[in-house]
């Protein structure tokens, strides 16, 4: 075993560890809030498994997205309901009998297939299997794939996107018009808008 | 009725190293994170929590494509597209954090309508549809 080999036994255990401690701070949190932020290294780990794999462009889009635009996005939601509630927004559990019991079959399966598949010779079907490439340098063959044969789940991808933006717009916006506050006499709205 | 006799036991499974790291190491990962993922999902009071929990099961889903992609796929010549199947996983997992991206921002803005709306996030008390 020569020493990139050692680093990268290292780097794993180290990454998967951090990620699935962090994934258990998600789950188990008293409050939401610190649910969130549990999520971040969750993810940094999730990313540096990437990286490992040779996903370069999905370590750093992981990071940027993941982390700097998803968790930020629930951050400030979480934010927003507890400015409202006035208090920690309690993350209770309940069911927690029926979540063991389902969580444990879902482990038992899908471990039992995983270990009796290890080992398995996997070969790609009517694919030559040969010496392992290059797997670095493969950001531009990205872009150059969701160009040509995945234009169109990348075109699609992109509609989503724009539905989605405009749906949470008009879903979380305030309608004044419609929804007079209790508390908030009509002059007061008209001195609002003008 | 008589059940068919059951095969034989398949031999006793190969139980993976702890190293070198290779595709099960990856796979049982990704598994602990799904299953930490729906436990979150399926226990949650609080409706932002189940969108964690949903973060998570799709991570655990996106490590997967990635180590299959990684460790099956074959290896041409770098550069070469016709052999391009090396990276589909990874454009698999870029489209997906779209989507969640995109699940996250209209799954937020529900949350909000709907504490806007009823004064509690918690889903078991958000129970107009139900009759």
């Amino acid at each position: 075993m020569d020493l990139t080999q050692i680093i990268d036994t290292f780097a794993f255990y180290s990454a998967a560890g951090l990620a699935l401690l962090g994934a258990l701070g998600v789950a188990f949190s008293r409050q939401v809030l610190h649910a969130c932020l549990c999520l971040l290294p969750c993810l940094f780990g999730v990313a540096v498994c990437y990286g490992l794999l040779g996903a370069h462009l999905l370590f750093a889009v992981q990071i940027l997205v993941y982390v700097g635009a998803i968790t930020v996005l629930i951050l400030f939601a979480v934010m927003l309901l507890q400015r409202s509630l006035g208090r920690g927004i309690l993350a209770g559990q309940q069911h927690l009998l029926g979540s063991v019991v389902a969580t444990g079959a879902f482990m038992l399966i899908i471990a039992i297939a995983v270990i009796y598949t290890h080992g398995t010779p996997w070969k790609p079907l009517n694919l030559p299997l040969t010496e392992p490439g290059i797997t670095s340098h493969n950001v531009q063959l990205i872009g150059e794939l969701l160009m040509t044969t995945y234009l169109l789940p990348f075109e699609a991808v992109s509609v989503v996107l724009l539905v989605a933006m405009v749906g949470a717009i008009i879903l979380a916006r305030r309608e004044r018009d419609t929804e007079p506050t209790s508390g908030e006499t009509p002059e007061a709205r008209e001195g609002d808008s003008a | 009725m008589k059940l068919p006799p059951l095969p034989p036991m398949p031999p006793l499974p190969n139980i993976p190293m702890p190293w070198p790291v290779g595709l099960t190491h990856y796979l049982l990962f990704a598994m602990l994170l799904f299953a930490i993922g729906l436990f979150t999902v399926l226990s949650r009071k609080h409706a932002v929590g189940i969108l964690l929990g949903i973060e998570l099961m799709l991570n655990a889903a996106n490590v997967n494509l990635v180590a299959f992609s990684h460790f099956l796929s074959p290896r041409g010549t770098a550069g070469s597209l016709e052999l391009n199947s090396v990276l589909d996983g990874q454009v698999f997992a870029l489209i997906v954090i779209a989507l969640a991206a995109c699940e996250a921002a209209v799954g937020l803005a529900i949350i909000l309508r709907l504490y806007r709306n009823l004064g509690s996030t918690n889903l078991d008390e958000v129970a107009k549809m139900k009759w």
